[in-house]
């Protein structure tokens, strides 16, 4: 079956493995650019947050490429994400398109639903081929992840300005390429030591700045129009506080199995939330006091446009600025932020920063 | 219980300003209208503040996820002298969870006997508003609406713009959501692909599909910047447009004028009329 998947960030290169485990063809559509997001925008309630336009743009440009299946994760509540994929079905049947809609998720009631699309999936592979297919999948996804923060340890520091990215653009591609577990571990060996060659000699100690908020516009960089590479660029090192792999091994493993627990997060978020309030909002306070005990020098946090989670977040998190002595950057985004004024944003937030590392004598 | 009860009036301009000015940017209206209920009840000079943090009133639903949040965040909002009671309501294993959770929450301040009694005669009041009949404006012109939405949007006049006081004026029959219990709204939603997890949502689409060929007309009503309301949307539209019933979206913020809503109900009534003579 030809299979078509929306995108976040780089995580196209473990899905396409996955899916060719499973004996499926990916479709992986362009890289999500500004026809995507005009695409997908164009047709969505204007209400809708940017990552459901962007993920519509990409199922529709999938799609065009001669996509038979859209997959798309699914869920509960009371995170909304959990019934995009019902929506993007409907509109998509709106349009007209003629696609089988697989949305992964728990299953709940409906059971007979939720075998046909697992079996549709799993189809008549064979379990070796799947296994070696997941394992390859799993190993991409983590190699992926460390050579994004091997590239943002490496930016502030680069010898020639730009070179980090090239770089990491070059052994993203021979990670897609790998074919087996063994190949990718190659991989990630020489780029460590390549990134490390990209280094300057001498350095001053760059500031850290981590990131918080929404996971998806934390994690695709055109939603949060490169925040990674412009704080890199302004000499900032990014610490990240949200991991694809470890959400999987979250979310997906450890909940099926009763052994998720949000314990230490609510212990880090204790006088702030009681709890658990849907999406990252609970994250996102907890991982800012998290970075502020690990004496970080500042908080990023970035939130969809009407992600409610967040809002909360967004309203508790001054409060954890006063408290820790932290200093906290919320930035909305959405389909009409403007890079200028993202930009400027940024500047005067690393400015701040450094003035104040400055006069604490960090 | 034995409490001195303060309560704030109905919404009006006062009390909205006071959540506009004061609550982070990017909420909703209803929530900066709650943040404004906060602030003005902070002022009347009280120690003691009911805010119960609902996670889920009906099994396998949750509420709003705002409403997750709803007391950490009204926490920023309030000086220390205030203590904010918030007993978490989350029905989520069981409808009973809600009333042990209230049980719980009073026995601090009172006997477990007059909890118990107060719980009871709170559910008695509840019940009576509840099953009230409602008043549901004029008959006039023989048109039947049904207006979806949340239920702090269409239960609070000054939110809504009195939307229902002018439908009335209009000679409208009108019936909001929260009119059908959940015996009609859970078996209905059933039909859907997907049961929406989000109570006030699934309560909308059943009372849609309960009422699809009984109405002239649907009003979807819902806050400005609401993802969940805006998905709702889609689904009305779609069942709407198979159906052939005519539907009307109303999104309110706090720049809305009463103006263009009144015009536009009044486009809305006047197709509806003559859809009806065919």
């Amino acid at each position: 079956m030809r299979i078509t998947f929306p995108h976040l960030g780089n995580a196209y290169i473990a899905v396409e493995s996955l899916l060719r485990g499973l004996g499926h063809e990916p479709v992986t559509p362009p890289l999500t650019n500004r026809q995507t997001l005009e695409r997908g925008s164009f047709h969505s309630p204007a209400e809708m947050c940017l990552p459901f336009k962007i993920s519509l743009g990409n199922m529709l440009e999938g799609i065009d490429l001669g996509a038979e299946s859209v997959l798309m994760i699914g869920g509960w509540g009371p995170c909304r994400l959990g019934y995009y994929g019902e929506i993007q079905r409907l509109l998509l049947e709106a349009l007209g398109k003629e696609v089988e809609f697989i949305t992964l998720e728990v299953p709940r009631g409906n059971y007979s639903r939720y075998m046909v699309h697992l079996q549709k999936l799993t189809g008549s592979t064979k379990f070796d081929h799947l296994r070696s297919g997941a394992s390859l999948s799993w190993a991409k996804l983590n190699a992926l992840e460390e050579l994004e923060i091997l590239a943002l340890q490496t930016r502030p520091r680069e010898k020639k300005r730009g070179a980090t990215t090239g770089y990491l653009q070059y052994q993203l591609e021979q990670l897609r390429a790998a074919e087996t577990v063994q190949e990718v571990e190659e991989i990630l060996s020489t780029a460590s030591r390549g990134f490390l060659r990209l280094r300057a000699r001498e350095q001053n100690r760059p500031l850290r700045l981590g990131v918080v908020g929404e996971i998806y516009t934390v994690m695709d960089p055109f939603s949060n129009l490169r925040l990674e590479e412009r704080l890199g660029y302004l000499g900032v090192e990014v610490v990240r506080t949200i991991s694809l792999a470890e959400w999987v091994k979250n979310h997906i493993f450890k909940k099926a199995l009763g052994l998720y627990s949000l314990a230490p997060l609510r212990r880090l978020a204790a006088g702030y939330l009681r709890g658990f309030i849907g999406g990252h909002g609970l994250e996102s306070i907890a991982r800012s006091v998290d970075l502020a005990r690990k004496n970080l020098d500042g908080v990023v946090h970035v939130l969809p446009l009407s992600c409610m989670p967040e809002i909360v977040a967004r309203g508790i998190l001054p409060r954890v600025s006063r408290d820790h002595g932290i200093p906290v950057l919320s930035l909305m985004v959405d389909e009409h932020t403007g890079e200028g004024g993202f930009q400027t944003r940024l500047e005067a937030f690393v400015d701040m920063v450094q003035r104040r590392v400055g006069r604490l004598g960090k | 219980m034995g409490f001195e009860v303060i309560t704030s009036p109905p919404t009006n301009q006062e009390i909205l300003e006071l959540g506009l000015t004061a609550c982070v940017d990017g909420a909703c209206l209803p929530l900066k209208a709650f943040v404004g209920h906060v602030r003005f009840l902070v002022n009347r000079g009280l120690e003691l503040l009911f805010v119960p943090q609902a996670i889920s009133v009906v099994p396998g639903e949750y509420t709003c996820t705002n409403l997750l949040g709803l007391p950490d965040l009204v926490q920023q909002y309030i000086p220390s002298s205030v203590r904010l009671l918030s007993p978490a309501l989350d029905a989520r294993k069981g409808a009973g969870k809600i009333s042990f959770s209230y049980l719980r929450c009073g026995l601090e301040f009172a006997s477990a006997l007059r909890v118990l009694k107060a719980w009871q005669t709170a559910q008695a009041a509840q019940r009576q508003v509840d099953t009230a009949p409602k008043a549901n404006g004029s008959t006039g012109r023989g048109l039947n609406i049904l207006i979806l939405g949340p239920r702090y949007l269409t239960d609070d006049a000054y939110l809504n713009a009195d939307l229902m006081g002018k439908l009335a004026a209009l000679g409208v029959q009108v019936t909001a959501a929260a009119a059908f219990p959940d015996s009609i709204t859970l078996p209905a939603s059933r039909s859907l692909a997907k049961r929406p997890f989000w109570t006030s949502m699934r309560r909308s689409l059943g009372a849609l599909e309960h009422c699809l060929h009984r109405v002239d007309g649907v009003i979807s009503l819902a806050p400005f910047a609401c993802v969940a309301e805006a998905m709702q949307g889609v689904m009305v539209a779609e069942r709407t447009a198979k159906t052939e019933c005519a539907h009307l979206e109303l999104h309110v913020d706090e720049h809305s004028s009463p103006v263009g809503l009144v015009t536009r109900l009044e486009a809305f009534c006047d197709l509806l009329e003559r859809k009806r003579r065919g």
